[in-house]
């Protein structure tokens, strides 16, 4: 901004940003590719892998993610733990009821670059399974970021009003009884 | 023993009503109820209304019709299926609630087609499109009535969209196979693939 000194500029191209989203009713893939641009620092102009430009970002909400499709039986997270018959395969369900973060954290974690620097950028991934979040992160945050995917609407939330201006598409014949 | 003689007269002289446009007894039959001596309006979930009155030593049982509103003309009124007669045809989704609401009953289960007019695709789609809304939490209010004593187990509750197939159907994909030959996902239903998108990437059905 042109009215800014040239020390706040300097400042505010170059500050460490707090990033809240909240991952209400969405997918977890969607959250992870806006938490691993901006945790990478690929949203400013001034990104080079080299220089640490990556930002804070905070997800809220994490227990209450929605998968599309048949995900949480069909999508399997496999790991081993090195010693023989220790290979452990877990459907999403079953990892999301054991711990409500680490299907977040493994979306983010596969989306970040392979080096080094991944584990840094982890650091400065907060997850909060609930919207309670701790007083000093709070107090860091900037920016809320939109959610990506629309919630729909139950048909509990729509007014009457709104129900009634929808036309009626058919008329059920005169002789029948719902049942 | 005198009220039952009393009402017994009122239902005789009920039956010479003409109710409607039909004036057959076997209309006012299919919509009433076991008579109670209260002054409560018991309605019938189908067209008729039937409403007790009391005046003084008479109960009077009167079925009103519901007058259906009569809906604005449709753009097409010569095709068969109301889908097609509001031009509809590939622009609904799980999330309309509104419309899919009006081809479910109360329980949530579907109409049949003979009832509701849809010919068979849209009536295919529409219920897989409940099925989608239902899975997604979206017809809360419609849910199959269980007996007062049924406990039900505590189920985690997974929010989810889009759902296809049945949940206890689904079994987990522990070898997903190299990326020539990979055991897909899938997100949605092909009966959809022909619904309008306003952009330029065709939907992704496997995941």
């Amino acid at each position: 901004m042109s009215s800014f000194s040239r020390s706040a500029q300097q400042w505010a191209t170059f500050a460490r940003s707090w990033f809240l989203i909240d991952a209400r009713m969405q997918p977890p893939g969607k959250i992870a590719t806006m938490c691993a641009i901006r945790l990478q620092g690929k949203h400013k102009p001034i990104y080079h892998a080299m220089s640490d430009c990556g930002d804070h970002i905070v997800v809220m909400n994490s227990k209450q993610i929605a998968f599309s499709g048949n995900k949480w039986e069909q999508k399997v997270y496999s790991s081993h733990t090195g010693y023989p018959g220790g290979f452990k395969q877990l459907t999403a369900a079953q990892m999301h009821h054991k711990d409500p973060k680490a299907i977040m954290k493994l979306s983010v974690y596969g989306m970040l670059p392979k080096n080094l620097h991944r584990r840094t950028m982890m650091q400065r991934l907060h997850i909060f399974p609930d919207d309670e979040l701790p007083d000093d992160i709070l107090a860091n945050l900037t920016e809320e970021l939109p959610q990506p995917r629309e919630i729909p609407k139950q048909l509990s939330e729509f007014t009457q009003e709104e129900i009634d201006a929808f036309p009626r598409l058919w008329t059920p014949p005169e002789n029948y009884k719902m049942k | 023993m005198a009220a039952r003689s009393m009402l017994r007269s009122v239902w005789s002289s009920f039956a010479g009503l003409k109710l409607g446009a039909t004036g057959s007894n076997v209309i006012f039959q299919q919509g009433t109820n076991v008579p109670q001596l209260s002054a409560v309006t018991i309605q019938s979930r189908g067209l008729r209304q039937v409403v007790e009155k009391q005046e003084g030593n008479t109960t009077i049982i009167e079925g009103h019709i519901l007058n259906s509103p009569e809906a604005p003309e449709p753009p097409n009124p010569e095709a068969k299926c109301p889908i097609y007669r509001w031009n509809l045809q590939n622009k609904y989704n799980y999330t309309d609630v509104l419309l899919l609401s009006q081809f479910i009953r109360p329980d949530g289960g579907l109409l049949p087609r003979s009832i509701t007019g849809l010919c068979l695709e849209e009536h295919r789609k529409i219920a897989i499109c409940v099925q989608m809304a239902h899975r997604a939490g979206l017809l809360p209010d419609h849910k199959p009535k269980l007996p007062a004593n049924h406990i039900s187990k505590p189920k985690q509750q997974l929010n989810r969209y889009l759902t296809c197939w049945s949940i206890d159907s689904v079994k987990p994909i522990f070898k997903t196979g190299l990326k020539w030959c990979k055991r897909r996902m899938a997100v949605g239903s092909p009966l959809l693939k022909y619904n309008v998108r306003y952009g330029v990437k065709h939907i992704n059905i496997k995941h």
